[in-house]
């Protein structure tokens, strides 16, 4: 018969401690292995992981090609204007002075004619000229960019020298004690950019894990609840060890994808011209991989019990909705946040799992805030543990429509 | 030979009393059938003897003493509404499930090898359970059930669904493990089946036990009819006092006679009348049994 209300239902054998235990204290670690091995099997899902290494490598790629590109701008000149060539040859030092990609090449052309031809068959870029008033740098378009810049300054720093010389005085002398000098005091600082960029990737990372892994689990529970499995398990083995194997199991997955793409993006970061930052974003990293291995058991618990409550597969899109919005909420504040909102934040659980790491990676965050928020972190997944569970086998057995969490955790009748 | 019984078993889901005082045996080396319509509370007494459902008081007695969870480890069970993992290898499976009831593995899997063997799946061992036949999943699923000497077996309507060999073959199977003296406990809705299978009975309706005993047994409470066939039209027993025509079709007549006294006033007007071809009792069948206590 089927019944269409059924109340909470816990097994009669679990309440009663002694001999229940007998053989079955390690059923846990067959559970845990049955969601790995069928996750590991399962093509969507090793399909999607690696389309995710293949874009983190491209776009690593991408980024280290535009670092390390070197863009090379002609400048024509006529070989008679040893003023112009002269520019445009400490145009070419100020440039390399920079450190930056780009250089300036002169091209000497016999007049103006010749320099028109030029630049209208791409032989130069640009065309360096004395004008009537001072000097004139011609393209086909606007000649742009970091050369204009250059050659400015090549030009200006030019010009100020004779008029000194003719005001008989130097630059030296001129601009005694203007010298701007930069100093790094922590050399392997982050920038601002790839701090945000740093911190998008780091809630995007754990969006993803949590998500996806979160959802794992879900529907592995209701797969087993649906198809009645879960009756022939429970009486094989305590309900409590089920839950343990699965969020185990599930987060060895989500922990261990998390490694892999962090690794690999460490290896991209080694790899490009910021990777001075290397150290800094490896403690982040490691503290990531910490928090995000703590939180998920608490997200993977919420997740089983979402999967409880359901009937069936289609039930989990409103059992897991509040989930979806927690992880959801993360990864938008997270990544957008700054200042004494993040810092709040690095303390909330769930939310410190990527506010924490992303404070570490600023040097915001004194040694010990790591450790007090990942205790609160801990004492919040132990909680969500412990309620999970009791939400878990309140659900689990009930047949017929969704359960609410009132229900799964209404004391045994 | 061991002994599953239930003693006073009761659950309500609210006001309703799914369950209400039930008390019957499953003895060793028998199949025990379990009937009754939809809603008469077979499945909630079976859950509540696998402890997967909660009772609200009585018990569940595994050789007398009250069922522990680590008897239940041993039963086998088959709950109703039942799948596999459709994803996964019916091998895998198999021994998965036997693994979690502390079966070793080497011994589920050379186990599960031979029921596959013997159900003329061994080639398709590895395939994912969704690409087999519903009724060969449903061998698989009453496999899970028989891995690793279960020592009670607790099926919920293990043959719907399945064609006549399938059964035989299933059937054929159950007795391998009640020759072991394990009690078998099923549930069905072909009477015929049960009648046919099974050495004890257990009727339940409306959450109770309304007949319980052996098919003979049971046939002895039973009413008995009579069979009254005439040389001529026996249109005219509806007139005897003290028998009730069930049903007259031309010189045969099925009757159910108040007493002695009526059936000898039957038999004086019958002679009277003419040729008596035949008197003679009727044994019910089950299907009317079943008719009669669940009306």
């Amino acid at each position: 018969m089927t019944t269409s209300t059924q109340q909470p239902t816990r097994l009669a054998a679990d309440s009663s401690p002694g001999r229940q235990d007998e053989g079955t204290r390690g059923a846990w670690r067959l559970v845990m292995q049955r969601e790995i091995v069928t996750r590991a099997m399962n093509r969507a899902f090793v399909v999607g992981l690696v389309v995710s290494l293949v874009v983190i490598v491209a776009l690593a790629a991408f980024f280290a090609w535009q670092a390390n590109r070197v863009d090379t701008t002609t400048v024509a000149v006529s070989s008679d204007d040893t003023a112009a060539v002269a520019a445009v040859t400490s145009a070419d030092e100020l440039a390399a002075d920079e450190g930056g990609n780009d250089e300036i090449d002169v091209l000497e052309v016999a007049d103006a004619d010749a320099a028109r031809r030029a630049l209208a068959a791409g032989d130069a870029d640009a065309w360096l000229h004395p004008g009537d008033d001072g000097w004139v740098l011609a393209g086909q378009g606007e000649p742009g960019g970091s050369v204009e810049r250059f050659v400015a300054t090549a030009v200006e720093q030019q010009v100020v020298a004779a008029n000194a010389e003719a005001a008989g005085t130097s630059v030296t002398e001129l601009s005694a004690g203007a010298e701007l000098t930069t100093e790094a005091l922590e050399p392997d600082a982050v920038g601002e950019q790839a701090l945000f960029f740093a911190t998008l990737a780091l809630s995007f990372l754990f969006f993803a894990g949590a998500i996806t892994s979160g959802n794992m689990i879900a529907s592995s529970v209701v797969e087993e609840k649906q198809s009645r499995l879960v009756e022939i398990i429970a009486t094989a083995i305590p309900l409590r060890q089920l839950l343990a194997g699965k969020i185990l199991g599930s987060s060895v997955i989500a922990v261990g994808q998390n490694l892999l793409f962090a690794g690999i993006g460490l290896v991209a970061v080694s790899a490009s011209p910021v990777s001075m930052a290397l150290p800094a974003l490896s403690t982040s990293l490691i503290w990531f991989v910490v928090f995000f291995t703590v939180g998920f058991l608490a997200l993977a618990a919420l997740y089983a019990v979402a999967g409880a409550l359901a009937s069936r597969a289609e039930d989990l899109q409103y059992t897991a909705t509040p989930m979806t919005f927690l992880v959801m909420g993360v990864y938008f504040v997270t990544f957008s946040a700054s200042g004494a909102f993040l810092t709040v934040l690095s303390y909330v659980p769930i939310a410190s799992v990527v506010a924490m790491p992303a404070r570490v990676l600023a040097r915001d965050a004194a040694w010990w805030e790591p450790v007090v928020s990942l205790v609160l972190l801990a004492g919040f997944a132990a909680a969500a543990l412990l309620v999970s569970e009791r939400a878990f086998r309140g659900s689990l057995l009930q047949t017929g429509g969704r359960v609410s969490w009132r229900q799964a955790l209404r004391p045994q009748n | 030979m061991s002994t599953l019984e239930v003693r006073d078993l009761t659950r309500t889901f609210g006001d309703l009393r799914a369950v209400d005082g039930v008390s019957f045996a499953a003895r060793g080396g028998m199949l025990t059938g379990f009937v009754g319509s939809n809603g008469a509370g077979k499945t909630s007494t079976m859950r509540m003897m696998m402890g997967v459902l909660a009772s609200t008081s009585g018990d569940v007695l595994f050789d007398g003493a009250p069922v522990t969870r680590a008897d239940r480890r041993t039963f086998g069970y088959m709950p109703e509404e039942r799948g596999l993992y459709p994803k996964q290898p019916a091998l895998d499976q198999l021994v998965y499930l036997a693994r979690l009831r502390g079966i070793p593995a080497a011994t589920a899997r050379a186990e599960a090898l031979e029921h596959l063997d013997r159900l003329g799946l061994a080639d398709r061992a590895k395939d994912h359970v969704e690409k087999l036949s519903l009724g060969n999943q449903q061998r698989v699923q009453i496999t899970a059930a028989l891995m690793g000497r279960p020592r009670a077996l607790i099926l919920d309507e293990p043959f719907s669904g399945l064609d006549p060999t399938a059964v035989d073959d299933m059937v054929d199977l159950l007795r391998g493990h009640t020759a072991r003296g394990v009690p078998v406990l099923f549930s069905s809705h072909q009477l015929d089946l049960v009648e046919r299978l099974c050495e004890r009975l257990v009727i339940l309706r409306g959450g109770r036990v309304v007949a319980d005993g052996t098919p003979a047994e049971l046939q002895e409470t039973g009413t008995v009819r009579h069979r009254l066939v005439l040389g001529g039209d026996a249109g005219w027993v509806r007139g005897v006092p003290g028998v009730h025509a069930v049903d007259v079709d031309g010189a045969t007549a099925l009757l159910e006679l108040a007493d002695e006294e009526a059936a000898r006033r039957l038999l004086a007007a019958a002679v009277e009348r003419g040729t008596v071809r035949e008197l003679s009792p009727v044994r019910p069948s089950l299907a009317q049994i079943y008719r009669e206590v669940t009306s």
